[in-house]
């Protein structure tokens, strides 16, 4: 008999990098020992720019004194992928998930964050596609709509995708979005014809999307401040 | 052709309906071309499992041939160890490089470093995900393959050759009895898979 699955999804607001950063190196391990079940934080970002682990920073267009006066902040990360933005109506989703339990490697993980983007999407009447070779992310033609960035340390995963559903694209001019020059970046706003709910609501159905194609029974909703955590 | 032959004799013993197509995917191409993975006619004798990978979302299957070498130990995050007098020299199996995807990027330890059972000694990035690679022993690092900064793709096409990733004087042998011979760890590979 297959045991139920259960996801712990932990609605965070808005929350500073460096914070959710903290909490995730701690929920990691505390995943690897088993001490906490699959997690998922749901959240957005201040304006903040974030470097992978090949440290492209070529790819940042402005000096980093010039972020600052934008109100932005610019962070390190040992996540895999390029140079990327996150804001405010950007939909980011942090799974803390133990790939070895689910037999998955990094490939067919990073393809279902993907899908869970473009199931997203299609809610919505947009149609946007992963898979592209040599290009992880979601795509509305030749427009970017969604961004991954994985850690995998002992089969837990951290970091994860960023959808756009409707931020101030113009950040995006400061930087080679993702290492790719010639491409642009877009959103759901921009996307679809629809009026858009509020952004909890869509956050809510990018969680159940990705609930659902990671195979999840339950799902048991969490509304955390992570100040309290911190302390 | 071989190929060809004992996939369609294997589709048909497995009974897969009409519905689900056969055809290969690079992988395997390359493998029957000799390019994959070019093992000597002297080497270790190779066993080998087949898997099929969903290629997408229309039910398509390919037969993807996964090797495993002989005289070799395994570790159970995908890690491999050739003993060889007083070096080890590890890398990462085909298996685990076919679940990464493309290898674009590895981050290697500096020769002089240890590395300690278990533990982490670097990393790899596919698919915009950085993987951390472990060691299977406990030892001192004594070299460490170069060629992967230009040509990190080394650990896609020759996992257990031109892709190794650090040779390591071990501090402690017995660690080796420890890890899997190359029938268990194939083992361990068809039921890691077949579970999900």
């Amino acid at each position: 008999m297959r045991i139920p699955r259960n996801l712990e999804v932990w609605r965070l607001g808005t929350v500073n990098y460096l914070k959710a950063l903290k909490l995730q190196e701690k929920l990691a391990s505390d995943r690897k020992i088993n001490k906490i079940p699959d997690t998922l934080l749901s959240l957005q970002h201040p304006p903040t720019y974030t470097l992978g682990k090949r440290r492209t920073d070529y790819n940042l267009l402005v000096p980093e004194s010039e972020l600052k006066n934008m109100g932005a902040e610019l962070h390190y990360t040992q996540r895999g992928g390029d140079i990327t933005f996150h804001g405010p109506h950007q939909a980011i989703l942090y799974p803390i998930i133990s790939l070895r339990d689910i037999g998955l490697g990094a490939r067919k993980y990073v393809e279902n964050l993907e899908s869970t983007m473009t199931e997203l999407s299609s809610l919505y009447g947009v149609k946007a596609h992963g898979q592209r070779k040599c290009e992880t992310g979601v795509w509305v033609g030749d427009r970017k709509i969604g961004a991954i960035g994985v850690r995998i340390s002992a089969g837990i995963t951290s970091h994860g995708l960023a959808f756009n559903i409707d931020p101030d694209l113009t950040f995006f001019k400061h930087i080679v979005p993702c290492g790719i020059a010639d491409k642009d970046v877009t959103s759901l706003r921009t996307e679809t014809d629809l009026v858009l709910p509020d952004d909890e609501v869509i956050q809510e159905q990018l969680v159940s999307c990705f609930a659902r194609l990671f195979g999840y029974n339950d799902i048991i909703w969490k509304d955390k401040n992570v100040i309290e955590i911190d302390g | 052709m071989a190929l060809r032959i004992w996939a369609s004799s294997t589709a048909n013993a497995l009974r897969l309906s009409s519905a689900t197509r056969l055809h290969f995917s690079p992988l395997s191409r390359c493998f029957s071309s000799g390019n994959l993975h070019s093992y000597p006619s002297n080497s270790p004798s190779l066993c080998s499992f087949l898997k099929f990978r969903r290629q997408n979302r229309n039910l398509t299957y390919a037969l993807v041939s996964i090797a495993v070498l002989d005289g070799l130990k395994y570790a159970n995050s995908h890690e491999w160890v050739k003993h060889e007098g007083s070096v080890a020299t590890i890398g990462i199996t085909d298996h685990a490089q076919d679940h990464l995807g493309e290898v674009v990027f590895v981050e290697l330890p500096d020769i002089g470093g240890s590395v300690t059972k278990a533990n982490g000694f670097g990393a790899v990035e596919s698919v915009k995900a950085t993987s951390d690679v472990n060691s299977p022993i406990s030892g001192e690092i004594v070299e460490v393959n170069t060629n992967l900064k230009e040509t990190p793709g080394l650990i896609n096409s020759s996992p257990y050759e031109a892709g190794w990733m650090i040779k390591v004087k071990p501090s402690n042998p017995s660690e080796l009895e420890a890890l899997m011979g190359p029938k268990e760890y194939t083992k361990f590979c068809e039921e890691e898979d077949g579970a999900h």
